[in-house]
């Protein structure tokens, strides 16, 4: 199912609950399909990957965002920028390395699992939003940059934050693009 | 289920695109699991979130919660209303389009939605070895189950579709009888 050229011109803002509802079906389809939680794991996160490569030259097209410099302000573009306009959410950025490649977002309201009260029996493992870390590493790699995106902790296990760890592979010479503000 | 009542950090809008790619990536997957499209339709129609959500619902049972929270609908004294409120209130929500509602069959039990916009279709094609898809049979499923949970049993199908080369996308929908009972259908 391949894309027209053209571009329609309205932009939709809609509500997010038929979207919400409908990731669960995608996900519960999944967990038909596979038996290991790492392979529907692995699944969303590929299905993820494909919707990232896509949806980045939207985000391009509408957010008119410039070049950035350095990797804390393309997390920062990606907490404050993408994750509103597509989730209506902004997630909190921290830095966790002192080179400055890795980086968290925190989700402290995460409305993908707004009508999922627990992780089903048996599927302790699942990483319900994997897709998230599919789509943000798609997205990345059609801007040319490499990235780990992984769920550090999930709410939906227990831990009390949900947070996307992304590690960015390759060393940006930071001092080569620094700009005074 | 408690709903987070912080409204400060959280808008409950977001982009249609994250949504149609998403709904692209179902429909791809169901197409990978069924061999025919018949079976994708059905799937498409009956779509069911059992896994997550107690026995017996689906997209459409649970969405009509929200929305008559939400929308601060009355109730619909007559079919037509309900037509009104499905194109003018509960699509713009859900799918920011607005449908018109037409073709009412002289009995007033019958009418159009015509979509001339159809977001989830963005930067779809129908490959040729499934002409007989149903690409958005999801949403005839969601209006079915919503209707039922207030007591409304209707068809709901697609009778034209821009995908297939129509011009327009038109979802015929037929009122069958009122539901007396209060408790939702159970699924088998």
């Amino acid at each position: 199912m391949s894309r027209p050229a053209h571009r329609r011109p309205e932009y939709h803002k809609i509500n997010k609950d038929l979207f919400v509802l409908t990731y669960g079906a995608l996900v519960a389809q999944l967990c038909k399909d596979y038996e290991k939680d790492e392979d529907v794991n692995k699944y969303l996160d590929k299905m993820g990957y494909g919707i990232g490569t896509r949806l980045v030259e939207d985000f391009l097209a509408r957010s008119c965002v410039r070049r950035c410099h350095s990797y804390s302000e393309i997390t920062d573009i990606i907490a404050q920028v993408a994750f509103k306009m597509y989730l209506g959410i902004t997630p909190s950025v921290t830095c966790n390395n002192s080179s400055r490649t890795e980086f968290s977002l925190i989700l402290d309201k995460n409305p993908l699992v707004e009508f999922v009260e627990e992780l089903p029996a048996g599927r302790s493992s699942l990483s319900y939003c994997n897709l998230l870390c599919g789509i943000i590493r798609g997205a990345l790699e059609m801007v040319h940059l490499a990235a780990d995106v992984t769920f550090l902790q999930d709410r939906l296990k227990g831990d009390r934050v949900t947070e996307i760890g992304i590690t960015f592979l390759r060393k940006l010479d930071e001092k080569k693009y620094r700009r005074k503000k | 289920m408690s709903r987070q009542a912080n409204r400060g950090t959280e808008s409950k809008k977001m982009s249609s695109e994250l949504f149609t790619l998403t709904y692209g990536a179902l429909v791809t997957q169901l197409c990978k699991d069924y061999e025919n499209d018949e079976d994708v339709n059905k799937q498409l129609d009956k779509i069911l979130f059992s896994h997550f959500l107690p026995r017996g619902y689906n997209i459409g049972v649970r969405l009509i919660e929200d929305f008559l929270a939400r929308s601060n609908v009355g109730r619909c004294h007559d079919f037509r209303e309900t037509a009104d409120v499905i194109a003018k209130v509960a699509f713009k929500m859900y799918l920011g389009i607005t449908p018109s509602v037409t073709n009412w069959s002289p009995a007033g039990d019958e009418f159009s939605l015509i979509l001339e916009n159809n977001p989830l279709v963005d930067f779809v094609e129908l490959p040729d070895n499934h002409s007989s898809l149903i690409y958005s049979n999801l949403l005839c499923g969601v209006l079915r189950g919503a209707l039922e949970m207030v007591q409304m049993a209707v068809e709901a199908k697609f009778v034209q579709d821009t995908l297939k080369g129509d011009g327009v996308t038109e979802i015929r929908m037929r009122f069958i009888r009122r539901i007396e009972d209060n408790l939702p259908a159970g699924e088998e």
